[in-house]
């Protein structure tokens, strides 16, 4: 099956890899598309080791140096990089008005992980909508579009606040007395199934006909072809761009703020307009980096694992 | 919050001595020597005003009724662009030579030079707040009040036990949250929410059963803002304060200070009260 695989849809894959790994820190054949793949820890063997350490000190030494010789720098310092305040801000005191930052990415972490499901399975059934061809579900297909056209279109805070200043007003039952949470992790599902049902739907267009043709030869029906042979190959082509999708939804449920939750963003706003230091942006800022890049080293092994898996199919 | 109260208190008190003496040194920063003071006249405090021959006064945009009329600070109506002119012309600022700056609250204790001579937007006092920026002393001595849509239980049911059952929303960098959770001590999470608008919208959808903020706003916002809604109650006053924001260190701070008191003992910010805020201060007071 991996031979015959058309090259398409590889080589958007590896340009995704390529930039994740910033290949821009290693000039000798700093972009490699083809056999070698670029990675962050790299370079021609010990001298390129070497030029590497002195360019990333050089850069960080300006960098420093840009920073602490502006006339401002010590307020700068005081203002977001104070440690009592980040400390504070960190373990929270309700009584004394602010929340523990800390505590409040906890529940990023849960609307993400319930967000992901369901956008992995909404996103797949409005991917197989579009993409069916029976002439009977056409006015479904073409709401489906239209659900695309509108999620990806309006901007996610606005869908948020939408829904969850709108919902609750129609006075519903059950469905207008949920907690604020609830209508935010609504929203997060319904923009970002929009844009991941179009990364399925590109998936399942990069398996060649050939596949569908083979499958349905073997005389595999229409849905067991789809089920055991389309979709399989086009999941594992979009893993990576599915991965970049989810980084970017780890920082978006701090948009869920704006309907008084207190998540991490929000906790830090609240800590930085009752203290006016704004440490606590920077201890949120430090928190959902340690949620995000260990999930795009992952997304960078990944690819890698891929690429070598396909090489060696390559050679046999 | 006792130390708030306690910082707050000495402040007040502080700040009313150094006015009969016309030396400053309360907000804690304005360490300047008095030397400058001795003149504040335009002219006198040219080198202090962000631009020469104007009095640059900053505010959120939107902004409320009382503090403002029909979001234009510039009518000279509404509680807080009256104290603003009044405070220009004691300082011999015409009318014309007062200009308005919209700054968003988050902006307003950036570090930094700022693009304002002052800010008056209801920013209470507190000793960690002057760590970032200066507070002239009070125009404004203000209490908490609670806000409920009509026919809701805690119009009714507010016991010091039963308050504990509501869930409460609040504007973000108000002190109405750290009365909820120091006094009230609720059994669910408030929500706090960015801007005031936020916290009236979800009042109204039910999502809170009660919003808490100063009691001149909860009054405009019972009467004139959310349909169906109701000051319940006002709580005891914890010595809190509005104070002019300035830059930190700005030497303003003194003249403005002198201004105020001026206002202070010939009445004038009194008459701006009652005439501005005087229809909304008559109101039970309840202590969790």
């Amino acid at each position: 099956m991996e031979q015959n695989q058309p090259s398409e849809p590889v080589d958007p894959m590896l340009g995704v890899g390529a930039r994740t790994a910033g290949g821009a820190w290693v000039p000798p054949g700093a972009f490699v598309t083809g056999g070698r793949a670029p990675r962050l820890f790299s370079g021609g063997g010990r001298r390129g080791t070497v030029v590497s350490t002195v360019s990333t000190l050089i850069v960080l030494a300006i960098l420093a140096g840009l920073f602490l010789l502006s006339p401002g720098a010590r307020d700068v310092e005081h203002a977001f990089f104070s440690p009592p305040n980040m400390w504070q801000s960190f373990i929270g005191n309700p009584k004394a008005g602010y929340y523990s930052v800390g505590g409040a990415i906890w529940l990023n972490i849960r609307m993400f992980l319930v967000a992901e499901v369901l956008i992995l399975a909404l996103a797949l059934f409005v991917a197989l909508i579009r993409l069916s061809t029976h002439p009977a579900l056409f006015p479904i297909r073409l709401l489906a579009t239209g659900y695309v056209d509108f999620f990806r279109g309006v901007p996610l805070l606005l869908v948020v606040l939408a829904l969850g200043l709108g919902i609750p007003a129609l006075s519903l039952p059950v469905i207008s007395y949920q907690h604020a949470v609830v209508y935010g992790v609504v929203a997060l599902v319904l923009s970002y199934s929009a844009y991941v049902s179009e990364v399925y739907r590109a998936g399942i267009n990069s398996v060649h006909q050939s596949q569908v043709s083979a499958a349905r030869s073997l005389g595999l029906s229409q849905q067991t072809a789809l089920r055991y042979v389309i979709l399989p190959q086009a999941v594992r082509n979009i893993i990576p761009p599915l991965l970049n999708d989810f980084i970017s939804l780890q920082k978006d449920t701090a948009l869920v703020g704006v309907l008084g939750v207190i998540e991490a963003n929000q906790a830090a706003n609240i800590y930085a307009s009752y203290r006016f230091n704004y440490s606590s942006f920077t201890v949120a800022a430090i928190l959902f980096l340690l949620l995000t890049i260990p999930l795009a080293r992952f997304t960078d092994r990944l690819i890698e694992r891929d690429r070598r898996r396909r090489l060696a199919g390559a050679t046999q | 919050m006792r130390r708030v109260i306690g910082a707050a208190a000495a402040a007040v008190v502080l700040a009313g001595g150094v006015a009969a003496c016309g030396n400053s040194n309360s907000s804690g920063g304005s360490a300047g020597p008095t030397s400058a003071a001795a003149s504040c006249s335009p002219a006198g405090i040219k080198h202090l005003l962000f631009k020469p021959g104007v009095l640059t006064v900053a505010t959120d945009n939107p902004v409320y009724t009382p503090w403002f009329v029909s979001n234009t600070p510039t009518n000279g109506k509404g509680y807080e662009s009256a104290v603003a002119y009044a405070v220009a012309a004691q300082l011999g600022f015409s009318k014309a030579h007062v200009t308005w700056v919209h700054e968003p609250f988050n902006s307003v204790y950036a570090p930094g030079p700022k693009a304002f001579d002052f800010d008056i937007n209801e920013v209470s006092y507190t000793p960690q707040r002057a760590q970032a920026v200066t507070f002239s002393n009070s125009y404004y001595d203000v209490q908490q009040a609670i806000v409920a849509l009509k026919g809701s239980a805690i119009v009714t049911k507010h016991s010091v036990a039963q308050l504990k059952t509501y869930i409460y929303g609040d504007q973000i960098g108000t002190t109405g949250l750290t009365y909820i959770n120091s006094d009230i001590q609720p059994a669910k999470q408030p929500l706090v929410f960015n801007t005031l608008a936020l916290a009236a919208s979800a009042l109204e959808a039910h999502r809170i059963d009660a919003l808490i903020t100063d009691t001149p706003t909860a009054q405009y916002m019972a009467s004139a803002q959310i349909k169906h809604a109701v000051l319940v109650a006002q709580f005891p006053t914890v010595g809190e304060h509005y104070g002019l924001v300035f830059a930190k260190g700005n030497k303003l701070v003194d003249c403005v200070n002198k201004a105020l008191a001026a206002l202070k003992s010939n009445g004038t910010l009194a008459a701006l009260q009652k005439r501005y805020l005087g229809i909304y201060l008559h109101f039970p007071t309840i202590k969790p």
